[in-house]
């Protein structure tokens, strides 16, 4: 199928074996993106990943992404990284790499738990700015990680902020639960994002919280492209929907 | 007239049996004049989204006028309550079954309540299945107690108006269960003789539980259908009341709500 | 012929006679004719030879009262000495026709030894009783391969392999090629396929059928061979005439 512009990737990251530096990452990633129809790709987290960042890797981190986005500010795009548990420095990051540019996103991964309520000045905060949230979502059979949030938490989380609009990242990882979770709660969409490309994904994405409310995204670097691009090409789905998939809910989504 | 009130369609993860289509399933019941089938779906016992087999299923069972589809729904899981409503309103089923060891839950937990509450609403009995196979046999990585029957009668009690079907319980079982009781089980609370055993099994559960309370059933194609007809019209010696009411006129009250 | 291989004299109500005349009211029900007996109300796994003598007992009563009835002698093979006696007093000297082994020792020991050789002479069938379960065996619980073991020494016993390992798809396979073993279709769950897969790959020479009522019924035994997709000449065999060879009738 062939979509009016390029594809969106809402959900990318600079691991290290793309590169050292943001211009290496950029060029490897672009080259990979270009064969595959991606004309943007959402960047968070940095080359290293850290559980429990501290205010100085936060820093580090949105600024190797800023940079990479100033060198194609028509490919990149960014959600800024915070943590949490510093909760001033949160807030402070916000202002800095969202209010003054050029993120258009806050970023969250297993540092806290999202029920907690820190996470209330933030999502105040995204609604005046009108961005929405990435947060991580997971379920593991063994039991979740500390500090990792479930669908349930981010829909405990998204009725408590309904002005501000949450991105459930992985539909929750075993996306058979994640998105019958999501279903009511209308300020989540999902992403597709990591994983194996197990067949019914979309399809069970699109069922429960519809079409308009899905989000293609990749998880590369350590995800392929081609394998998560796979559950949206192959799914028995509309072509409008589709597209809807991977370009114009992004492009709603984030205002982009 | 004959009602299987436990048959089954699919295939079952651990082994390949015969009569596993709905063309098979109703010549082989047949054979042993089983009339009609309550047919539930293996496939569903290990699914994760147990209700990806309910479609499956009302579809298999459309076209054979002798079969009853019987869906099977998981309180533990999201947003069950539509899966509940589909069974009921989309397909129309007059029950939903559950496998609360396979689904990880207990009789006692507040979830068999509020199934309970949903099936009283839209008209549907539910129906437990207590184990599937002979535990001393199961897989070595998929070992699955059976279903603690603590809580049922409670249960029971609370919601008088839903009937409750236990399948593929033990003469113990149901036996204990009549114990906590009293001797006097709820009108609504049934059991599926499948399982019973012992010579005379069948008639000393029926006398320990009362007659009233037993719904004839095979577990076929797991098990041989000629179990249950053997262990009822030949090994017992029940009266023709006591027939009728096993065979199929306790499966119509059941279904009538009376 | 119907015969049943596989029935004991258990329960604590009435006497031996009592509960034997029950057993024969439901047999009646079901078209079974003979009914091999063994093991009185005693449960003790591992039972001392007091405890043997009046199982025997029990179940000589009841061969003394019912001609349908066929004598399986009961023993406990940690006691060797008392097990020869035993043989000797109820199947030489008596009513028994075959022995009754049940979970007091694995039976691939050499104690085996001396009381197959016995049986050989006697021309007496050894039932010994298995089981495979994944929950966990009993200490002393011979599983298939333990009569394998003791089948290929013993060529001129013939063995009833007792519930067939009650995990019935490995069971067959353990004894598919030991033509001195007869694999039991008693005291599991009457799942559809079991019989077939025994003629499949035993031959239906080697099937028999038995209940282990009273505590399983005859009837959902039974219907582990009458509704068997097998042709009517093998499930004669295996409901009968395959014991009756066996034992010499």
């Amino acid at each position: 199928m062939s979509i009016s512009g390029g594809i969106i990737d809402c959900h990318i990251h600079p691991n290290a074996d793309l590169g050292s530096t943001p211009e290496e990452t950029a060029e490897t990633l672009l080259r990979y993106a270009d064969r595959m129809g991606i004309e943007m790709m959402g960047l968070s987290l940095g080359p290293i990943f850290h559980p429990q960042p501290t205010e100085e890797q936060i820093e580090a981190d949105n600024t190797f992404n800023a940079n990479i986005i100033a060198l194609h500010p028509d490919r990149f795009f960014g959600y800024a990284n915070i943590n949490p548990n510093r909760l001033y420095h949160a807030l402070s990051e916000i202002s800095e790499r969202i209010e003054n540019g050029p993120f258009i996103g806050i970023k969250l991964w297993i540092a806290m738990c999202c029920t907690h309520p820190n996470l209330d000045p933030i999502c105040e905060r995204a609604a005046e700015l009108g961005v929405p949230i990435l947060q991580h979502t997971f379920l593991r059979p063994e039991g979740n990680l500390a500090g990792e949030s479930s669908p349930a938490d981010l829909v405990e989380l998204a009725a408590r902020h309904p002005d501000t609009t949450f991105i459930g990242a992985h539909t929750g990882f075993n996306w058979e639960q994640g998105a019958r979770e999501f279903a009511d709660q209308a300020n989540i969409v999902a992403d597709t994002c990591g994983g194996d490309p197990d067949m019914g994904f979309v399809e069970t994405a699109v069922r429960w919280m519809g079409a308009d409310r899905v989000l293609y995204g990749s998880d590369a670097g350590g995800r392929s492209f081609a394998t998560q691009l796979a559950k949206v090409h192959g799914a028995d789905i509309s072509d409008a929907d589709k597209e809807k998939i991977l370009r114009t809910n992004a492009k709603r989504v984030l205002n982009l | 007239m004959i009602i299987d009130c436990n048959a089954n369609l699919g295939q079952w993860p651990f082994r390949r049996t015969a009569y596993s289509t709905p063309d098979q399933l109703v010549e082989r019941l047949a054979r042993v004049q089983i009339d009609h089938a309550w047919v539930t779906s293996l496939d569903a016992v290990m699914l994760k989204d147990v209700t990806a087999a309910n479609e499956p299923l009302a579809e298999a069972v459309a076209d054979h006028t002798q079969l009853t589809a019987i869906g099977t729904v998981n309180p533990k899981w999201p947003a069950w309550g539509s899966d509940v409503e589909a069974c009921a309103e989309q397909f129309g089923m007059p029950g939903v079954r559950v496998n609360p060891n396979y689904q990880s839950w207990t009789l006692e937990e507040p979830v068999f309540a509020d199934l309970l509450a949903a099936a009283r609403d839209l008209g549907l009995f539910v129906e437990i299945a207590v184990r599937m196979t002979d535990e001393r046999h199961h897989h070595p990585l998929v070992m699955v107690p059976p279903v603690a029957l603590s809580g049922l009668l409670a249960n029971a009690l609370e919601y008088s108006d839903v009937p409750i079907v236990v399948a593929n319980a033990k003469n113990a079982e149901a036996g204990s269960v009549a114990r906590d009781s009293g001797g006097d089980l709820p009108d609504n609370l049934f059991f599926e003789l499948s399982h019973f055993e012992s010579v005379g099994g069948v008639q000393s559960v029926a006398e320990n539980i009362g007659v009233e309370h037993v719904l004839f059933g095979t577990h076929a194609p797991y098990f041989y259908p000629e179990a249950a007809t053997l262990k009822v019209f030949d090994e017992c010696d029940f009266s023709e009341a006591d027939l009728e009411a096993i065979t199929h006129a306790n499966a119509e009250r059941l279904l009538a709500g009376d | 012929m119907v015969i049943d291989c596989h029935v004991h004299v258990q329960g604590n109500w009435g006497t031996p006679d009592d509960r034997m005349g029950y057993l024969l009211e439901y047999a009646d029900r079901l078209g079974i004719d003979r009914l091999c007996v063994s093991l009185g109300t005693s449960r003790d796994h591992e039972p001392d030879m007091d405890t043997i003598r009046e199982s025997n007992d029990m179940v000589w009563e009841a061969l003394e009262q019912h001609d349908r009835y066929i004598g399986f002698c009961y023993l406990n093979p940690c006691y060797l000495q008392g097990s020869l006696d035993e043989i000797e007093r109820c199947i030489a000297d008596g009513p028994f026709t075959g022995i009754k082994l049940w979970v007091a020792m694995l039976c691939d020991q050499p104690n085996l030894d001396p009381i197959c050789e016995r049986a050989a002479e006697l021309g007496a069938p050894i039932l010994q009783h298995t089981w495979m379960k994944i929950t966990g065996n009993l200490p002393f619980e011979s599983t298939p391969y333990h009569v394998a073991s003791l089948a290929r020494r013993h060529p001129d016993v013939d063995f009833i392999l007792g519930h067939t390992g009650g995990n019935w798809e490995m069971g067959y396979r353990i004894v598919a090629d030991i033509p001195n073993v007869y694999c039991e279709v008693a005291g599991g769950d009457p799942e559809l396929g079991q019989t077939e897969m025994g003629v499949a790959l035993c031959g239906a020479d080697r099937i028999v059928y038995g209940s282990d009522a009273p505590g399983r019924s005859f009837a959902s035994q039974i219907a582990k061979v009458r509704g068997a997709d097998i042709a009517d000449d093998d499930k004669a065999k295996i409901l009968g005439g395959n014991m009756q060879r066996v034992l010499g009738l």
